[in-house]
């Protein structure tokens, strides 16, 4: 145990002194955290601004300008239709709006102009279709309270929403989206930049060999090196919670936005965090170490990780879109790998830790761990690999 | 002997040649207070028969031990009583050479005060001291191979190898390491050296042997060489040794 420490102490120190380390697992991921926090909160604005936009009046129209001002939009005016156009073309109008004469009956009839390619003008029009429905809405209501008819005439079924308290206090939908999926790709990218060197950079270098002569044991040194890693892996993906720390700390530009439902770190959100994550972590540096003691040299060995990055990142990929179906709340999706740690960060995080999974996440992470330690010993053992260079 | 070799044989899977025989049955001894040559051409089978030795890789048939230890079954104490040199300076880049000489010899099991006693002692007799808390990737080519000599004697082995250390050094890097193996060889350590290169040999050797493709050609003293093939220059000796040696595989192997 004591040569294993003197080498984890070892790696480490080197790790810390190496500045491609250092950038690539721990500044990296707090640099991203906060550029992503801000780059969703931006647009998650600016979506909530795109239903409050300004839109253009070719006319005044006494009820529609209440509806609109009560439906929280601003109005400006421009004098023609065409000139309406112009500025929708001109993209420095989202929506025009020309009512035309009323009908018999009484009905304001308003056209109304936007691009439907642009976003913003879509979510214009909805933002107006939402204020016009509620300005109806209202009308209807007061039309048949003046004529003695039950608001049930109208609306035969009302439908009340209730907010349902599910676990404790969770994070938004964009911390739950971003942060699983984020602790999770470094979780193992964070440990690339230091496991090419480990031990097919030791190769290259020759230093292996003096090592390998040593009165230390192979496996000793397989298990010093997979600790440090470990280490390595489990520190950057912690990065990843600092970076949210600052993000919401530094009350920058997007960070309102993203965190005005809270942060969804608890202490039990937490615990569940750490727990799931560290077998993962041992899973992911067995799989680096074995990468890199096959590999003849480090350039080879980014080749090969760089190929096995791409295929860890597909299920922590998906578990950013996996709220949008009913998977996460399925028993089977605990034995997905990667998937599994990554849906159990997201439930902790909205204040709903599923013990259960939790259990059974922790469980077959550990045994493919088990199984790729088993494996990083084995091809560190094999002299044919150890020595080809 | 604190060397010894009986049929030691390593042979290695080729996928496109089949089996190659690296090493095919050396028998070699080696003494204390003396230095044993190794001597062939590149790829003669040199590197894989320290590397055997040192128990980096196991033999295919045959046996040897080394100060008094079996390699296949006392690997562990093989390797406490070994000390390991080759022309690659093998020094981890981002660690002083203070913290490389701490690391090698924590893993060698010196206790934190012999391990002082003998830090003291490698820094000072090679003039370590200077650039002893710089990164190894700072030295230069000299100072990096003072501190793989500290390296390699830190635990005071009794047996030391050294695998062409001075190829790839410039006049002055070599002279360093030939004084160390010679003051090696005068503390009474048995040393085994393999190189290519007859000057050294010369200087160096007390016993030889001549290896060619996996096999021994021939082995004794210089003296016997030049005598058994009524050569003057030990040079020509090693060539015309060869050179039969060349014949004989070619027509072991049925192409001539």
């Amino acid at each position: 145990m004591n040569d294993i420490l003197i080498i984890v102490r070892k790696e480490l120190r080197e790790m810390f002194r190496d500045k491609r380390v250092r950038f690539n697992a721990f500044v990296m991921p707090i640099f991203l955290i906060i550029l992503m926090v801000q780059l969703f909160g931006f647009v998650m604005s600016a979506a909530v601004g795109g239903t409050k936009a300004t839109v253009y009046l070719v006319a005044s129209s006494g009820a529609l300008t209440e509806a609109i001002q009560k439906g929280g939009l601003t109005i400006k005016t421009v004098p023609t239709i065409e000139e309406g156009v112009k500025l929708i073309q001109a993209e420095k109008a989202k929506l025009v709006l020309a009512p035309m004469e009323p009908t018999t009956d009484g009905q304001v009839r308003v056209e109304a102009y936007y691009d439907p390619k642009q976003q913003m003008g879509n979510l214009a029009l909805s933002g107006l279709q939402q204020a016009l429905a509620a300005a109806n809405k209202e009308n209807l209501f007061q039309t048949l309270k003046d004529k003695n008819i039950p608001e049930s005439a109208a609306e035969h079924i009302k439908l009340i929403p209730k907010e349902v308290k599910v676990g404790e206090k969770g994070a938004g939908a964009m911390i739950v989206a971003l942060l699983p999926y984020m602790i999770v790709l470094f979780a193992f990218s964070g440990g690339m930049s230091m496991a090419a060197d480990l031990v097919s950079g030791e190769k290259d270098k020759n230093t292996l060999e003096t090592l390998l002569i040593t009165p230390v044991g192979r496996n000793q040194i397989v298990l010093g090196k997979f600790l440090a890693l470990a280490s390595v892996c489990f520190l950057s993906s912690a990065s990843c919670l600092v970076g949210m720390v600052l993000a919401s700390t530094l009350k920058l530009p997007g960070s309102h936005e993203m965190f005005k439902d809270g942060f969804g770190v608890t202490p039990i959100a937490a615990a569940t965090i750490i727990l799931v994550l560290l077998p993962l972590v041992a899973f992911f540096a067995s799989v680096l170490i074995a990468i890199s003691s096959y590999a003849k040299n480090p350039r080879e060995a980014q080749t090969y990780l760089a190929i096995v990055n791409f295929i860890v990142i597909m299920p922590a990929v998906f578990s950013q879109v996996i709220g949008l179906t009913d998977l996460g709340n399925k028993l089977w999706i605990n034995c997905v790998p990667v998937l599994n740690t990554a849906n159990n960060i997201r439930a902790a995080l909205l204040g709903k830790t599923d013990w259960l999974a939790v259990g059974i996440t922790v469980l077959v992470s550990a045994v493919l761990a088990g199984i790729a330690i088993r494996t990083a010993v084995a091809l560190f053992n094999r002299e044919e690999v150890l020595v080809r260079v | 002997m604190m060397v010894r070799t009986h049929g030691l044989k390593k042979h290695f899977h080729d996928p496109k040649t089949g089996i190659k025989k690296a090493v095919d049955g050396i028998d070699i001894e080696a003494r204390p207070g003396r230095i044993f040559g190794l001597l062939g051409a590149n790829g003669a089978g040199k590197t894989t028969v320290l590397r055997m030795l040192s128990t980096v890789i196991k033999p295919t048939e045959g046996s040897a031990e080394v100060a008094g230890f079996d390699i296949q079954k006392q690997s562990q104490e093989v390797r406490a009583s070994i000390g390991f040199m080759s022309n690659s300076t093998a020094l981890y880049g981002r660690l002083t050479s203070r913290e490389m000489l701490e690391y090698f010899g924590r893993l060698y099991g010196l206790d934190e005060k012999l391990l002082a006693d003998r830090i003291r002692y490698v820094v000072e007799k090679l003039q370590i001291e200077e650039f002893a808390d710089r990164l190894c990737d700072k030295l230069s080519t000299g100072q990096k191979q003072r501190v793989s000599i500290a390296r390699t004697i830190l635990h005071d082995p009794k047996v030391l190898f050294f695998d062409e250390p001075t190829a790839g050094l410039d006049v002055v890097t070599s002279q360093t390491v030939m004084e160390f193996i010679e003051e090696a060889r005068d503390l009474g350590k048995t040393v085994v050296f393999s190189t290519h290169i007859m000057s050294e040999v010369e200087r160096l050797c007390d016993d030889l042997a001549v290896i060619h493709d996996g096999v021994l050609v021939a082995s004794g003293t210089p003296d016997t060489m030049r005598e058994a093939t009524g050569e003057h220059n030990l040079e020509r000796a090693f060539l015309q040794l060869v050179k039969f040696q060349a014949g004989y595989v070619s027509a072991r192997q049925g192409t001539v």
